[in-house]
């Protein structure tokens, strides 16, 4: 178990605070966040830790004001390898497009989501982070089909109706103008279902729906496309705490 | 003694009235009386000698008691009695010829010992003095002239029906008193406190003479079984069973399940008592009725094995059971028990939970319309639910009308009720002040009390490794095991001082100490617990994904809930001896009486028979309906009870019932001295000892029945009263050498 200092210093380690409330917004810390060079090329080493801690700092603001969801107030950072990574049945994992897990991490994933556990992986895009995703997951399911998540399912409208599909950008729309990275045009809201069709991993692809939680206060972010993100992330943290 | 000091035996002075027999009336012996303490008095004064006050008084007294004595026996006391006239009399004498009675004990049967009184001298005086009409009874009386031949033996005792004919048929007879020998082996129910009333009304007399032993060591009687009537299939139930023996030592009970051995276990029998009860497990897979057969295997001699087997019938089905579970905020034990129950085809999981300040989010629903309005404001739509789950919710989200209602659901509907630990839940959401604080097996404490996200570890209590629903293996060794293995619970509360009638089936360990984690009491006609923790997901979350200890645990404690819970319409038996009873109760939706409908039922016999009887309401169980029919043949009886409506039918209930016809005598083999003892104290009798008769012809002649005459005995002369006027005299004496005054 990790977690952070204020300086970012992914590596160091110290003992989780014991948990203070019912939801902890957790992030997955895997190994092998190794150092990558984006499309745009700007150097990377945790990728796991992109936008933290912004982005779930604003979002629990958000899910304590929206929700009954008796909520932590400081997020966690939750390493697959350690023993209480089974103690935060929500997940969060981003840049997934570079995870590339271990046989050990993939193995103590599988076992995590066969539990029950549930998985949000965001910010990863076009054909070549899907394909590193893709790695990954295969390792854990190896024979799980993915699929398009239908506007009908219940985590779209377990709390708020989620009828409008729009990209959520991040924030280098401003820079680049386009609201998609690479040749990540299209959105897709993705899923992994368990053997009694429960949504237990809900892959955002081509967006970056944790830039918009974690620009929530950035001026020039639309305020439109926080909102959206905030209303899907919490619908994923209430329809893991409800199926 | 008292027939040496007062002339005449005891029993005369129990039955008889102590009166004067002179002609002189009472007040003339009170005014001589006082007119000798006067001058007793005077003349003590007058010469009193060297005497003090108080030896003068004493003096005086002795005096005044001798006066006393001798105008008593001037008066001449005497005893008068009221006692059957010799010879205008008649005395039944009954003899129990049903099958127990054949019963051999020392060398020889019940009924031969019995014949050995009859013929032994006490009953010969008897019928020197009285009348003897004979009779034989055991399902019924009937007059003979001689016991011999005697009747076939009967597979029913009905003795208080017999005595009660007897003294029915005698009404224009002087019946003086009724003598009955029998081991008073009642198997009919007719002996009840009613019916013993009944008998008293009629004045006679009843003396029993008690045939038999009321120990047998080498008999063992499978006295009962408790066992849920209906199940879910892949259920372990509990059987409660009571073994009548004599001795201690181990029994071995074996479990068929239509003739398949399905269990088996040993039974300690207690040294310290007559009847032994355990509890045993009874898997049950297969729907239907399963007819279970309960068999204690023989003992070393035991003569009659008939009464070491019963046989229940349970009725396994598929049936849907709907729980309600309100939650005031999103939680993992809420998800993981959704998910744990979802598989369980026998519980229907209805939720209401509240996602925001004002939503609520519904599922499990039947359809759309389903709990819209949140949770139920009348009786019809609550009491549909078998059970109720209320979570991390605060009680004044209740109106006192829903407050009520939860109430009502418990008490009247016979619901069950958890209330789950929380932030908001127990005592910290008031419900220890709310309108169920009765309903609950403990007292909450104050709002304040808090709830902590401390881990604990579940620890079985005695009662709740007896229970079927924390049972993760039918292996006592291996399911304690599997619950001192689980991980720890991710939070706890206190819930307060536990009530009365509160069982403790779980303890958290918290560091060193134990709370009360999962506790439980009946409440009316229904159940409530309290689970002090809302962290049970943590079992989930930490074990290996195929373990399934988690989903076990709640669908037991669910199915444990729901399973017992009463129908709107229900149908039980009652059998006694070959006569099973019927009682059906039918309730509106709102489980208040329906009174418009009428009720028959269909009795189908083992044979393929089948009649039809109609109910009537029952005398002894308001709101109820009954019927009686003779099972006459062994085997499963299937019961249909049907309610209609102008006679067009509306709902049908059904039940069965394994009747071993003539097997009643084997059972309660043992002489039944209470009972006989009972009888014979209601009616002014006495209960003998049949080697005990001396005094059995005189106290007869006592009874207040039958033609009677008066009779005066004399006392005067009664060598009592001439030792104490002695005494007195002598005191007197000694006393005045005493204080040197003669």
């Amino acid at each position: 178990m990790l977690m952070l200092n204020v300086n970012m210093n992914a590596t160091a380690q110290a003992q989780t605070p014991a948990p203070d409330a019912e939801f902890a917004f957790s992030r997955a810390y895997y190994t092998s966040g190794n150092p990558v060079t984006d499309g745009y090329g700007q150097g990377r080493t945790q990728t796991w830790l992109t936008d933290w801690p912004e982005a779930e700092s604003h979002f629990i603001e958000g899910l304590s004001r929206l929700t009954r969801v008796n909520t932590s107030a400081e997020g966690r950072v939750v390493s697959l390898l350690e023993d209480d990574f089974y103690d935060y049945p929500w997940m969060y994992a981003v840049e997934v497009g570079y995870w590339n897990l271990s046989d050990l991490e993939a193995k103590r994933l599988r076992e995590y989501l066969l539990r029950g556990g549930f998985l949000m992986v965001d910010d990863f895009h076009g054909t070549q982070e899907w394909a590193g995703f893709m790695t990954s997951m295969r390792k854990i399911f190896p024979d799980r089909q993915f699929i398009e998540i239908d506007p009908d399912h219940e985590v779209m409208h377990v709390l708020f109706d989620l009828n409008n599909k729009v990209q959520i950008h991040g924030l280098q729309f401003f820079y680049s103008g386009r609201t998609y990275e690479k040749d990540g045009i299209a959105p897709h809201w993705r899923g992994i279902m368990d053997d009694a069709g429960r949504l237990m991993v809900a892959i955002n692809f081509n967006m970056d729906i944790g830039d918009a939680w974690e620009h929530a206060d950035t001026p020039y972010y639309p305020e439109p496309m926080t909102a959206l993100a905030y209303r899907f992330g919490t619908n994923y943290v209430i329809y893991a705490m409800t199926h | 003694m008292t027939e040496l000091l007062l002339k005449y035996p005891q029993m005369l002075f129990d039955q008889g009235q102590l009166v004067l027999a002179s002609e002189w009336p009472a007040w003339v012996a009170q005014i001589l009386f006082v007119l000798m303490v006067v001058l007793i008095s005077a003349m003590l004064i007058w010469k009193r000698n060297s005497l003090r006050y108080w030896q003068l008084a004493v003096i005086g007294l002795l005096q005044s008691a001798m006066v006393a004595l001798l105008l008593l026996i001037l008066w001449q006391p005497s005893i008068m009695t009221e006692q059957l006239r010799q010879g205008d009399n008649v005395v039944a004498l009954m003899l129990d010829t049903s099958a127990s009675m054949n019963y051999s004990e020392s060398g020889s049967t019940r009924m031969q010992q019995a014949l050995t009184v009859i013929n032994g001298e006490a009953l010969g005086k008897t019928g020197q003095q009285y009348a003897l009409q004979r009779y034989v009874f055991a399902n019924e009386a009937r007059s003979v002239d001689s016991f011999e031949p005697l009747p076939a033996p009967t597979q029913q005792t009905r003795l208080g029906e017999a005595v009660r004919q007897v003294l029915s048929m005698s009404r224009t007879r002087p019946l003086g008193a009724v003598v009955l020998l029998s081991d008073g082996a009642e198997n009919s129910g007719s002996l009840t406190r009613e019916q013993l009333a009944d008998i008293a009304r009629y004045g006679v007399p009843v003396h029993t003479i008690g045939i038999g032993n009321e120990r047998i060591p080498e008999d063992l009687e499978l006295q009962d079984i408790t066992l849920p009537g209906q199940a879910m299939p892949g259920t372990l139930l509990t059987a409660r069973v009571a073994i009548r023996h004599d001795q201690p030592g181990v029994a071995r009970l074996k479990i068929f399940d239509s003739g398949k051995l399905i269990a088996a276990s040993e039974i300690q029998l207690q040294p310290a008592t007559d009847v032994t009860s355990a509890w045993v497990d009874v898997p049950v897979t297969q729907t239907g009725y399963r007819d279970m057969r309960f068999t204690l295997d023989p003992i070393a001699d035991e003569q009659v094995t008939e009464n070491n087997s019963l046989s229940r019938v349970v009725e396994v089905r598929e049936q849907k059971y709907r729980v309600l579970y309100i939650e005031g905020e999103p939680r993992w034990e809420y998800k993981f028990m959704r998910r744990a129950l979802e598989k369980d085809p026998s519980v229907e999981l209805v939720s209401l939970l509240r996602v925001s300040q004002n939503k609520f989010y519904r599922q499990g629903i039947n359809n759309e319309n389903e709990l819209a309005e949140g949770f139920p404001t009348d009786r019809k739509t609550l009491f549909a639910f078998n059970a109720l789950i209320i979570g991390s919710i605060e009680a004044p989200v209740f109106s006192a009308e829903q407050q009520q209602l939860i109430y009502d659901f418990v008490n009247d509907r016979g619901g069950s009720l958890l209330l789950l630990a929380g932030p908001n839940g127990l005592g910290k959401g008031a419900w220890g002040n709310s309108g169920i604080a009765d309903l609950l097996p403990a007292t909450l404490p104050e709002a304040e009390s808090g709830f902590v996200r401390s881990r604990a570890r579940a620890v079985l209590t005695q009662a709740g490794a007896q229970s079927p629903m924390l049972k993760l293996n039918q292996d006592p060794v291996e399911n304690k095991r599997l619950w001192q293995e689980l991980p720890e619970i991710a939070d706890y509360q206190a819930i307060g001082s536990l009530k009365p009638a509160a069982t403790i089936l779980l303890n958290a360990q918290i560091e060193q100490s134990e709370r009360p984690l999962l506790v439980t009491q009946p409440y009316g006609k229904g159940q409530t617990y309290i689970m002090a923790t809302g962290g049970t997901w943590r079992w989930q979350m930490s074990l290996p994904s195929e373990d399934q200890r988690h989903e076990t645990f709640w669908r037991q404690l669910l199915r444990e809930m729901v399973i017992n819970t009463p129908d709107r319409f229900s149908l039980v038996t009652e059998v006694t001896a070959d006569t099973v009873r019927l009682n059906a109760e039918l309730l509106d939706e709102s489980f208040k009486p329906e009174r418009n409908l009428k009720l028959s039922a269909i009795v189908s016999a083992p044979d393929g028979g089948s009649t039809t009887i109609e109910m009537h309401p029952a005398d002894d169980l308001p709101g109820m309906m009954t019927a009686t029919f003779e099972a006459g043949q062994s085997g499963l009886y299937a019961i249909e009870a049907i309610s209609r409506r102008n006679d067009e039918p509306v709902e049908s209930v059904r039940v069965a019932v394994h009747h071993d016809s003539g097997k009643a005598e084997y059972f309660s083999l043992r002489k039944n001295q209470a009972l006989l003892q009972q009888l014979a104290d209601a009616t002014g009798g006495r209960n003998w000892s049949a080697d005990q008769l001396d005094e059995l012809v005189q106290t007869i002649s006592y009874s207040p029945a039958g033609i009677t005459e008066k009779k005066m005995y004399p006392l005067w002369d009664a060598p009592l009263l001439f030792i104490v006027l002695m005494l007195l005299k002598a005191l007197e004496w000694s006393l005045r050498r005493y204080w040197k005054t003669i």
